[in-house]
C-alpha cells in the first residue's frame, strides 16, 4: 500500500437526482463552516434566501424538492458547503469532478466564480428554467448504444453514469412512450427524481440569455483542478472564457463517467462525494480502479435519508476514512477565510 | 448443494453493470450491502430480472427488499427455486 504518499484526494461532487428533504440538514448547526457557507448562500440569495432556506429544513417542503426552483439551488448550496468543510480540513483536493449542477459548485469551489456571483448565477438558471416545459428523466440499464436505437423526438441521452447506466431525457409524455419500448425490449428503468428534461434540447429555449449573465461575471483561473463532465476533460481557459459552455449546461449532456474515467487516468484517488446520498460513489465502485483497491471512495453522506444524527454519524466516518487514508484531517471550529468580507460595490 | 451460487450472481452483476475488467469481487463481499459493492437500486432492478428470466422463477418482492447482501440474496433465489414446483406459469 501506500506508505509514504497517500491517495490523493478528488471531489464528487453530484447533480440532480441526489436531493431530497431535510440533504445535509443534520450538519447545519453541528459543523460551523459548513452552517456559515449555507448561510452565506442563503442571504445571497437575497429575498428568495428565506423560502429557499425554509424548505430545506423541512420535512415536508411547501415547494417539491423535485422542483428545479429547490432541487438546483439547494444541490449547488451543499455541494459546495460540503466541499468547503473539507477545505477547512486542510485536504487540499487534486481534482474536483462535478455531475450536473455539481459543476458550477465545484467551479465556485475552486474560485472560477465569486460565491455571490455564482449564487446569482444559479438563481437566473432556476427563474429560467422553471418556465420551461415540463419534462423527466429516465434511468435505463443500458448502454447509449443499446438504447440509441429506441431515441426519438425530443428524447435524448442527457448523462452517461456508468457504462450501463445511461439516463434519458425529455418531455414526459415522449419520454413515458421511450420507456415503455426499452421495458419491452426487456431493459430495466427508473425514473429519476426531476420534474424537468435536464440536458435535453426541451431546456434549449429557456437557456437563452443566460449566456450574458454569465458573460457579466468575473470569471478567474481554477484554484484547484476542475474536471468538466461537459467536456470529459480539464476545464480549459477557454472553456472558462465562453459563456456558452456555462449557460448550455442544463441542455449538454453530462458525461460522467467518461469524465470519471479521465480523472482516474491521471492516477489513482480518493474519491470523496461531498453531497447528498452515495449515488457518484456507488457508480465510481464500478470502476477496475476501485474494483482493484488501488483507488478509493469515501461518502461524506449516508447512502439513503435518515434522521440528523444519521449525517452526523456518516461525516464522523468519513472522517476517519480520509484520516485512515492518510490525510491529517483538522476539525475547526470557524473558518477563516478570505472571502469572508466581500468587497460591495452597490 | 445451491443451484445458484454467488459467482453466478456476481458473473450476473458484472454483466448488469456492464464491467469490461473482470475482477473478482472478493468472498467478503458477499456480506457487504450491494450498495458498498457499486450495485445501486437500478443495477439491482436489472440483476432481479435476470435472474427471474435466466431461471424460470418470480423472485418475492418483500423478501428480496430486506435482502442487502449478495449472500441474502441467494438465499432468495435457491429457497424460490426449491420451492418452484414444477410451475404451471400463466402463459404470456
Amino acid at each position: 500500500m501506500t506508505a509514504g504518499r497517500p491517495l490523493p484526494v478528488a471531489l464528487l461532487l453530484p447533480g440532480q437526482g441526489s436531493q431530497h428533504p431535510r440533504m445535509a440538514a443534520g450538519l447545519y448547526g453541528h459543523e460551523p463552516v459548513f452552517t456559515a457557507a449555507m448561510d452565506e448562500f442563503f442571504d445571497a440569495a437575497g429575498p428568495e434566501g428565506g423560502a429557499l432556506r425554509e424548505d430545506w429544513l423541512a420535512e415536508r417542503p411547501a415547494t417539491d424538492m423535485d422542483h428545479v426552483t429547490r432541487s438546483q439551488p439547494l444541490l449547488f448550496a451543499v455541494d459546495h458547503a460540503l466541499g468547503r468543510l473539507v477545505l477547512s480540513w486542510g485536504v487540499r483536493p487534486a481534482a474536483l469532478l462535478g455531475h450536473s449542477i455539481g459543476e458550477l459548485a465545484s467551479a465556485t469551489l475552486a474560485g472560477v466564480f465569486g460565491r455571490r456571483d455564482a449564487t446569482g448565477l444559479v438563481l437566473d438558471r432556476v427563474r429560467r428554467l422553471a418556465g420551461a416545459p415540463p419534462g423527466g428523466m429516465l434511468a435505463v440499464a443500458a448502454s447509449t448504444a443499446e438504447v440509441a436505437p429506441h431515441l426519438h423526438g425530443d428524447v435524448v441521452v442527457g448523462a452517461v453514469n456508468a457504462p450501463r447506466q445511461t439516463v434519458l431525457a425529455g418531455p414526459d409524455g415522449p419520454l413515458d412512450e421511450v420507456g415503455r419500448a426499452l421495458r419491452e425490449a426487456g431493459f430495466t428503468c427508473r425514473r429519476v427524481p426531476s420534474l424537468s428534461a435536464f440536458h435535453s434540447p426541451v431546456l434549449e429555449p429557456a437557456c437563452r440569455g443566460a449566456a450574458e449573465r454569465f458573460a457579466a461575471v468575473d470569471r478567474h483561473a481554477p484554484s484547484l483542478p476542475v474536471h468538466s463532465a461537459y467536456t470529459a476533460a480539464v476545464l480549459t481557459r477557454s472553456d472558462i472564457d465562453d459563456p456558452l459552455f456555462w449557460a448550455r449546461q442544463p441542455v449538454a449532456p453530462v458525461l460522467f463517467w467518461p469524465a470519471l474515467e479521465g480523472l482516474l487516468a491521471t492516477g489513482d484517488h480518493l474519491l470523496v462525494e461531498v453531497g447528498p446520498g452515495q449515488g457518484l460513489s456507488q457508480v465510481a465502485r464500478r470502476h477496475p480502479a476501485v474494483r482493484r483497491g488501488t483507488s478509493a471512495v469515501v461518502s461524506l453522506l449516508p447512502a439513503r435519508p435518515g434522521p440528523p444524527e444519521a449525517d452526523r454519524a456518516a461525516l464522523e466516518a468519513a472522517v476517519a476514512r480520509i484520516r485512515a487514508a492518510g490525510h491529517p484531517v483538522t476539525r475547526t471550529a470557524a473558518a477563516p477565510d478570505p472571502e469572508e468580507h466581500p468587497v460591495t460595490t452597490a | 448443494m445451491s443451484a445458484f451460487t454467488l459467482e453466478d450472481l456476481f458473473r450476473i452483476m458484472r454483466e448488469c453493470a456492464g464491467e469490461e475488467e473482470a475482477v473478482d469481487l472478493s468472498s467478503a463481499a458477499a456480506e457487504q450491502e450491494f450498495s458498498l459493492l457499486g450495485y445501486d437500486s437500478l443495477a439491482l432492478m436489472e440483476a432481479i430480472s435476470r435472474v427471474e428470466r435466466g431461471y424460470g422463477i418470480q423472485l418475492p418482492e418483500e423478501t428480496l427488499a430486506e435482502a442487502l447482501t449478495p449472500a441474502a440474496f441467494v438465499d432468495v433465489v435457491n429457497a424460490e427455486l426449491a420451492g418452484a414446483t414444477p410451475a404451471v406459469e400463466a402463459a404470456g
